[in-house]
């Protein structure tokens, strides 16, 4: 067993707590035993380092210290924001010694523990997709998908900038693909599978939004997927809460299944309904668990 | 080396595309304009793509090779040659194309007009002594003044994508150029200019721009310091902005977003009422929590604490902004073994690393011996 500190973020403690039931469930079975920070914040999602940039690198480091301080040198994380916020605030703590050591002076005059820099913060899809999580994967993954055709969608902060995430080629990714196929399930291809799902703006400029949303759908269902997949709850929520507005927008009813990558292996690892949570999703899975007879 | 390659042909006056595949005898340390010129002296005169410099300073030779922008002449062909790829080369995207791999870029610039590309002193009689700039402040900016205006930021930005009228990367990190320039008088006029539709907010922080720009600007890093300086301003009253701060207030109060009361903060309460019917599609599958009782981060009072000490600090605005890369530097790619590298169609870190062929007499005299 691999003990990593475990940051799921907002979404996973609110309106996406199916993917934190999975993520919780499924662990075990690809080696990994998670130490859920509780005394954290949001990483800020991009919107406090714009707001508020010193604030989100105080906060991103607070997250990072009390990581370290369960001893493990994982954090790992279930969100692309939350990688790329808290990859980028290590990259610039790292990298700085007068800000890092500005930055614990208030840490610890708050009463949170100072920030050596020992942490490395990775993605779930990262600690699975390659290595001995790999292999654990493939073990697990005994029930298989029966062939099921899955769009895998990367969605951007898990992939670009490369330079702060850097895991694999941002514009040929596979790590989604692997995992599909370990699972016995048919990855399906498509161009916008790297683009954005349109959620940081959803609330500012809805249209503009949505005329990014429209693009993967679309695509996956024209390429024949049953359902897709994302790394991301961000990504997660617009592709299956503004399905609806895509519908009254265009008339077209994708009725397209969108899958946590938790949810996704956890189906062939074989968990129940009680640890999958379809339920709280707005588009029906329902076809998808119908197929595999779960 | 032989070199192949598709390129997507385009004859507007027919309105006929064609993917045409071609294949040269290239030097080793050829790059893809190299390899363009040799098709257009050898094997089709026709083929039209813009180019200059050669040098990587001009911005002429921005186009697409397997959809992504890249300046032709930074491209070396090598480990692409070697592997057996071929690649499909372009026009760039977001941009009207004139023939084969030219585009027009008259869209381009106006955006660049649009942001007032230039200085703002504040007189017109530039008086008898010089107005000396610091290094340091000059570094505040150095990365937005690296740019060449080659547009390969803007071919694959998702926002202009959607939305046309979006001022985009380029011109966004324009404008951050003059913002922070210690000399420019018309900043706050600037970030309000910004700040209006189709500015700053309506970045949809896909990362693209910062993945291709090929000089190392970081638009995607300008356009959040933008934002930033707008709202050190107090320009702040658009969604975007208010959407912002509520992330602020949130992390204050409970630690974590109160995600429920996001959508009346961000867009306010008459227009969130019009979208009770889509809240409550949501509500029935739990996705919008009770903000009662409110979801607490433990030990929050930390981070309201923390709060007053960053104020009290006083990094505000555009000096806070994480730079990924430090002015003047770039970051060496690791090839760890999880990387990418292994496991991508062009070889090891084909995706970061540049080819450097060896200075070997051999090689060189073999080269030579190819290019006659």
């Amino acid at each position: 067993m691999r003990t990593v500190a475990y940051y799921k973020g907002c979404l996973a403690s609110l309106s996406a707590k199916e993917l934190d039931i999975a993520t919780q469930a499924l662990a075990p079975k690809v080696g990994l035993e998670l130490s859920e920070l509780e005394a954290v914040t949001c990483c800020g999602a991009g919107d406090i380092h714009e707001a508020e940039p010193d604030y989100y690198l105080h906060l991103n480091a607070r997250i990072l210290a009390y990581a370290e301080e369960t001893g493990t040198d994982t954090l790992m994380t279930v969100c692309n924001v939350c990688t790329l916020n808290l990859r980028q605030a290590n990259h610039a703590l790292k990298g700085d010694e007068a800000l890092l050591e500005r930055v614990n002076r208030n840490l610890v005059s708050v009463g949170a523990p100072a920030y050596s820099g020992g942490v490395e913060v990775l993605h779930f899809l990262w600690l699975v997709a390659a290595g001995e999580g790999y292999e654990l994967l493939k073990e697990a993954a005994h029930k298989g998908l029966k062939g099921l055709r899955i769009a895998p969608f990367y969605g951007c902060q898990i992939l670009r900038p490369s330079k702060l995430l850097g895991f694999e080629d941002p514009d040929r990714p596979e790590s989604l693909e692997r995992i599909i196929e370990a699972c016995g399930g048919e990855p399906v291809d498509y161009p916008a599978k790297i683009k954005c799902c349109g959620f940081p703006i959803i609330q500012a400029r809805e249209d503009v939004a949505l005329a990014e949303l429209i693009q993967p759908i679309e695509q996956a269902k024209e390429a024949g997927a049953d359902a897709m997949v994302t790394p991301c709850p961000l990504c997660h929520l617009s592709l299956d809460a503004w399905q609806s507005k895509l519908r009254k927008q265009t008339g077209k009813d994708f009725a397209m299944p969108i899958l946590h990558l938790s949810q996704l292996i956890g189906v062939a690892a074989g968990l129940d309904e009680s640890e999958l949570k379809f339920k709280r999703h707005v588009v029906s899975v329902k076809p998808v668990v119908e197929q595999l007879a779960i | 080396m032989k070199v192949a390659m598709k390129i997507w042909r385009y004859d507007a006056v027919a309105g006929e595309r064609a993917l045409r595949e071609y294949e040269v005898d290239a030097p080793e340390e050829a790059t893809l304009l190299d390899c363009l010129d040799l098709v257009k002296d050898q094997l089709d005169g026709t083929l039209a793509y813009r180019k200059s410099c050669r040098m990587m300073i001009c911005g002429s030779c921005g186009m697409r090779m397997d959809g992504a922008a890249v300046l032709a002449c930074k491209t070396r062909m090598y480990e692409i040659a070697q592997s057996g790829h071929v690649p499909v080369i372009s026009a760039m995207g977001n941009l009207p194309i004139v023939k084969d791999l030219v585009v027009d870029m008259e869209p381009f610039w106006r955006k660049i007009r649009a942001v007032t590309p230039w200085l703002e002193p504040g007189y017109s009689d530039p008086g008898e002594r010089e107005n000396v700039v610091s290094q340091a402040e000059m570094d505040v900016i150095h990365k937005e003044s690296l740019c060449i205006m080659c547009g390969c930021c803007v071919s694959e930005c998702n926002s202009m994508e959607a939305d046309p009228d979006f001022l985009g990367p380029a011109a966004l990190a324009k404008g951050m150029r003059f913002v922070g320039d210690a000399r420019d008088q018309a900043r706050v006029e600037r970030l309000q200019a910004y700040s209006e539709a189709h500015g700053i907010w309506d970045c949809t922080r896909c990362y693209f721009c910062q993945e291709r720009c090929p000089k190392g600007v970081d638009p995607r890093d300008a356009i959040a310091k933008l934002g930033a300086e707008a709202m050190r301003e107090g320009i702040d009253s658009d969604l975007g902005a208010r959407h912002a701060k509520w992330f602020v207030t949130s992390a204050k109060t409970t630690g974590w977003l109160r995600e429920t009361e996001l959508v009346p903060k961000t867009q306010g309460v008459v227009k969130s009422l019009k979208e009770i019917g889509f809240a409550m599609s949501l509500l029935r599958h739990g996705k919008v929590p009770p903000p009662i009782p409110p979801h607490v981060a433990k030990h929050v009072d930390e981070a309201r604490a923390l709060y007053d000490l960053v104020k009290h600090d006083g990094r505000e605005g555009a000096d806070g902004i994480v730079q990924i890369e430090k002015p003047l530097s770039r970051l060496e790619h690791g090839e760890g073994e999880d990387g990418a590298a292994e496991r991508g169609p062009y070889g090891p870190g084909s995706f970061a690393k540049p080819y450097l062929p060896e200075l070997s007499d051999e090689s060189e005299s073999s080269s030579e011996g190819r290019h006659a």
